[in-house]
């Protein structure tokens, strides 16, 4: 059984509410990072997030929602990422974020990609393959900061463990809409 | 969604004038308010051309702190404004890099002069989108377009030509943030005509704090230059940039006025 048309409107607008949570969580720790090679590496990743938010949100209305459809998550994702935004310092924070939330977010893409026909969802799977790859890249791009200031390694293992916790425990994450009354919905 | 909460930082008193706090900065840094404590040389000497690295690097810094920051003061702006602002907070950073890793191959050590987070200090203090992106894009990346515009032929004269190439490169982007401001000004004017009582109310407060934190001609800076009337006056101004950014001919035209029509690339307006 595959989703139906509103259960993938339903995920890729949650997955834009999590992008659009991460390019704002980016942006209020630039001005808040004393590091200069970890606000280069947090300015340049808001942009990522931004243009999946967009993306997601031009998609979820050819899904029949709305244009940037970006429903809230389920109340335990919505804390976890809370407390992800509450992280202080900053290989804490580059922890937190490259480590643990990228690497739960491209689960989260890899299990839509399982889910959906591959087919008859061809659009929604290009997006997800495009933003798929740039969370690839931005885990690089932290892994080539710490390189370059060793002083960003390691730490914030306790943070990262309890945000760790925090996403395994978020299960479900989406908040589906019932379907409307009296229509059977087509998986198509 | 749960949303970031403004800057916190302790407020900071200039000669008068209430301003927004520091952005965080490691320790090596030295932060000052005012022309007089920078350290700047004439020259191109070597030493001169670590610090104006330096200093771009830092002022491209504040650049991506304040648009970053607007991304979390104004959720509600319109979703394709922010996705401008994020696009510039993402520019800005390359420009940190970019320079950061061009003042180390010259030598420097991060922290070696004096910084100034001026724009920063001033732009926080402004509570709406519109105003903050009159102060910000349409007036201090506006003047950063005339200061390139000089700068790229001053670095290349002086033989540089991989900061030059650099400096060309930060144009075309800075020429980029200036027009899609002044695309959505107008269009939020249009939208809500008290826009532009905040906007006029934002370049109020410029003026205030520029009046009262400007040099004054005979001042000696941090490193024994002289500040002269020439060297506190406005950037020649670079007329082809700004017509690209959106400013109209009316608008170029009250610019080179106010800079005394010392344009460097006169066109069809001088």
């Amino acid at each position: 059984m595959t989703l139906t048309v509103r259960e993938r409107a339903d995920t890729l607008g949650t997955l834009r509410y999590a992008s659009v949570h991460a390019m704002e969580t980016l942006a209020a720790w630039v001005p808040t990072t004393p590091d200069l090679e970890a606000k280069i590496l947090f300015g340049r990743h808001i942009w990522e997030f931004a243009q999946h938010a967009d993306q997601l949100g031009r998609r979820t209305h050819e899904l029949r929602a709305a244009l940037h459809y970006t429903p809230a998550p389920t109340p335990a994702y919505d804390g976890a990422l809370a407390l992800l935004r509450s992280t202080a310092g900053a290989r804490e924070r580059i922890s937190a974020f490259h480590d643990v939330f990228l690497a739960d977010l491209a689960d989260k893409y890899a299990d839509y990609l399982a889910a959906t026909d591959a087919f008859l969802d061809e659009p929604s799977v290009r997006v997800v393959e495009r933003i798929t790859a740039d969370l690839r890249r931005m885990t690089a791009d932290a892994a080539e900061a710490r390189a370059q200031r060793p002083a960003l390694t390691g730490s914030g293992v306790a943070t990262a463990a309890a945000l760790a916790a925090a996403l395994a425990a978020a299960r479900p994450w989406v908040r589906h809409r019932a379907p409307a009354a009296g229509i059977a919905e087509a998986t198509a | 969604m749960n949303r970031a909460t403004r800057h916190e930082a302790p407020p900071k008193v200039v000669r008068g004038v209430a301003l927004h706090g520091d952005p965080a900065r490691e320790p090596c840094f030295t932060i000052v308010n005012t022309d007089a404590e920078m350290m700047d040389w004439p020259d191109m000497s070597d030493e001169s051309r670590r610090e104006r690295l330096h200093r771009h690097m830092n002022n491209e810094c504040v650049a991506m702190e304040i648009a970053a920051q607007s991304l979390v003061d104004f959720p509600e702006a319109p979703w394709d404004l922010r996705l401008a602002i994020a696009r510039q907070a993402a520019d800005e950073s390359r420009h940190v890099a970019v320079l950061l890793r061009r003042f180390r191959q010259l030598g420097g050590e991060v922290g070696a002069y004096p910084v100034s987070n001026y724009e920063w200090n001033l732009c926080a203090m402004i509570g709406d989108l519109p105003g903050r992106l009159a102060i910000e894009n349409r007036t201090f990346e506006a003047g950063l377009i005339d200061i390139l515009g000089q700068l790229r032929t001053t670095w290349r004269a002086a033989g540089d030509h991989e900061t030059a190439d650099a400096l060309e490169a930060i144009l075309a982007d800075e020429i980029t943030h200036v027009r899609f401001a002044n695309r959505w000004i107008k269009a939020l004017t249009e939208r809500d005509p008290r826009v532009l009582l905040h906007v006029a109310q934002a370049i109020r407060f410029l003026r205030a704090v520029n009046q009262a934190l400007a040099g004054t001609p005979g001042e000696v800076n941090a490193a024994g230059t002289v500040l002269t009337e020439g060297r506190l006056a406005p950037p020649a101004v670079y007329v082809d940039g700004r017509l690209e950014a959106g400013f109209t001919e009316e608008e170029v035209h009250e610019v080179l006025r106010q800079a005394g029509f010392r344009s460097i690339l006169p066109g069809t307006l001088a």
